[in-house]
């Protein structure tokens, strides 16, 4: 079974399409695309012909039970199954507006990863102060100078809300922080390089129902600047933060669709069975 | 805890509470096959106290039309010491179901169940008033009359009476069973009654032309009539939350122009 975000149809407006539109969440155009994508650990098939939108600008939550293949299939965005041996990717994640197809052996997953930022489930700050922390992504591209240094880094912290509990303390170490605090830092990191889609998987797992609702917060409004893919057990995250969710299970993606509808009214009974605690 | 409400036997009624399997299956009922079984608990205890406020007020509706054409004053001041019941059930309902969404933040439709049986309370408790209302007027008029208005139009009584109330039935049972044919039945069946209050009203006006002797009571007769042809659009709209909670889209309304 598989899943496709659609941009809406310009149609003839109508009463009765103003209305159906007001009910659901219009997709953007598309910041990426994953066409038949398969993804093998060794001989363990881990997705299974994935066909999935990613909207600009929008946040696109992947939901499922342990081991359904969402983080797989976030990782497949950066590359990161690179790093583990005896991995096989086939098909397409197309990214937009040049068609790079980030999973092609042709492409270089350090360029990918210049494009598509990540956050991980625990906060893991470089044991460096705050400034390194958010300008070490800056340096590896050759950025020296002082004055764009410390202008990029204040804007990345700013941009992931964290600037006023740590403009004075650029210079102590980031462990230093609270966990929420870390995670924060983790995202202005990933923020500094200008990323065009970030990845969240599990971001809020470690931390605190507040240090939780900032980070939620935060990635409602980041969504301005980038696009956002999360991975998270908490269905309410997702209902709370994404535009759309995708369901997976067992390595296939189930159904797509606006949050609002998935949360309501799913279409196929396997997301309702899921979302609702009824998969024994 | 405070004590379960003194249900009276409804003849007919769907009040019966469904007994809850010891382990149900996935694939059955639609509320039910939670891994929490607070969930399906919770869930199951919303639906029965629906299903038996369900039983009362068409008992109510039942008892209050029989108190009216026969004039029995003691049967309309037992529907009248009923009322608080009602409402009882449909203050409980609603504290229910927003307990419920708060404690297990319910999702698609196990949400849609909650909101669905909140709104079956208020649909019914209104039911609930058109009756205490039928009641009233049972209470306050007098002996029956050569010429009484409510003689005149016993028959449509009696019948829109057996109809709203075959129509609550069906829709309590539907809601019982998460049965959306028996919740169509009930929509189809909203025509017959609107005919009925048409007919009994220009028998009515006839009646009133020939006798002005009796406006009053002719006025209270009317409004007894709008009455049951209003818990027939109430058992409608229990229905059409029968159909929203099983099937996740309500049956279309009339575009506004039309109203309802």
């Amino acid at each position: 079974m598989q899943g496709e975000i659609r941009a809406q149809g310009s149609d003839t407006p109508s009463l009765s399409i103003v209305m159906e539109d007001r009910k659901t969440t219009r997709a953007n155009p598309a910041k990426a695309a994953a066409e038949k994508l398969n993804f093998w650990y060794g001989s363990n098939q881990a997705l299974k012909n994935i066909n999935l939108v990613i909207p600009e600008h929008q946040v696109t939550a992947l939901i499922g039970p342990s081991g359904c293949g969402k983080s797989t299939f976030l990782r497949c965005f950066n590359r990161m199954h690179d790093l583990q041996a005896d991995t096989k990717y086939e098909g397409a994640i197309t990214l937009r507006p040049d068609n790079v197809n980030l999973v092609g052996p042709e492409t270089d997953p350090i360029e990918v990863r210049m494009r598509i930022g990540m956050v991980f489930q625990k906060p893991n700050p470089f044991p460096k102060s705050v400034f390194e922390n958010v300008a070490y992504g800056l340096r590896l591209r050759g950025i020296n100078n002082k004055t764009e240094l410390a202008e990029r880094v204040e804007k990345a912290l700013r941009g992931a809300a964290i600037w006023d509990e740590v403009k004075d303390r650029l210079n102590d170490s980031a462990l230093a922080l609270s966990g929420g605090q870390m995670q924060r830092v983790c995202i202005s990191r990933a923020l500094a390089t200008e990323p065009e889609i970030l990845l969240f998987d599990e971001p809020t797992s470690a931390l605190d129902p507040i240090a939780t609702a900032k980070i939620e917060e935060l990635i409602t409004e980041l969504r301005q600047r980038v696009t956002v893919l999360i991975v998270t057990h908490n269905m309410q995250q997702a209902a709370r933060v994404s535009d759309f969710t995708a369901f997976m299970y067992l390595g296939e993606l189930v159904e797509v669709d606006a949050t609002s509808k998935i949360f309501t009214n799913p279409a196929k009974k396997a997301t309702e069975d899921y979302i609702t605690g009824r998969y024994g | 805890m405070e004590a379960e409400h003194q249900v009276p036997a409804a003849p007919g009624a769907a009040s019966a509470p469904r007994v809850q399997p010891a382990a149900a299956t996935h694939g059955g009922d639609p509320l039910e096959g939670h891994i929490s079984k607070t969930v399906d608990q919770s869930l199951s205890d919303l639906r029965i106290h629906a299903v038996q406020m369900g039983g009362l007020v068409i008992d109510q509706v039942g008892s209050a039309v029989q108190a009216l054409t026969e004039r029995d004053v003691r049967l309309a001041e037992l529907v009248l010491s009923r009322e608080p019941v009602v409402n009882d059930y449909e203050t409980r309902l609603d504290r229910d179901s927003l307990t419920f969404i708060a404690l297990q933040q319910p999702v698609a439709n196990d949400l849609r169940a909650a909101r669905a049986i909140a709104r079956v309370g208020l649909e019914l408790e209104r039911v609930g008033d058109e009756s205490k209302k039928i009641a009233r007027f049972a209470a306050r008029a007098g002996a029956l009359g050569q010429n009484d208005p409510v003689v005149a139009v016993a028959r449509y009584l009696r019948h829109m009476a057996t109809l709203s109330s075959a129509m609550l039935r069906g829709a309590v049972r539907a809601l019982d069973e998460s049965d959306p044919a028996l919740a169509r039945d009930v929509l189809a069946m909203d025509r017959e009654i609107d005919q009925e209050f048409a007919t009994a009203l220009r028998q009515l006006m006839s009646f009133v032309m020939q006798d002005h002797q009796f406006l009053g009571a002719t006025i209270d007769t009317v409004f007894a009539l709008k009455g049951l042809e209003r818990i027939g659009d109430h058992a409608k709209n229990v229905a059409e939350q029968v159909l929203y909670m099983v099937e996740g889209e309500a049956p279309r309304k009339k575009a506004s122009a039309g109203g309802a």
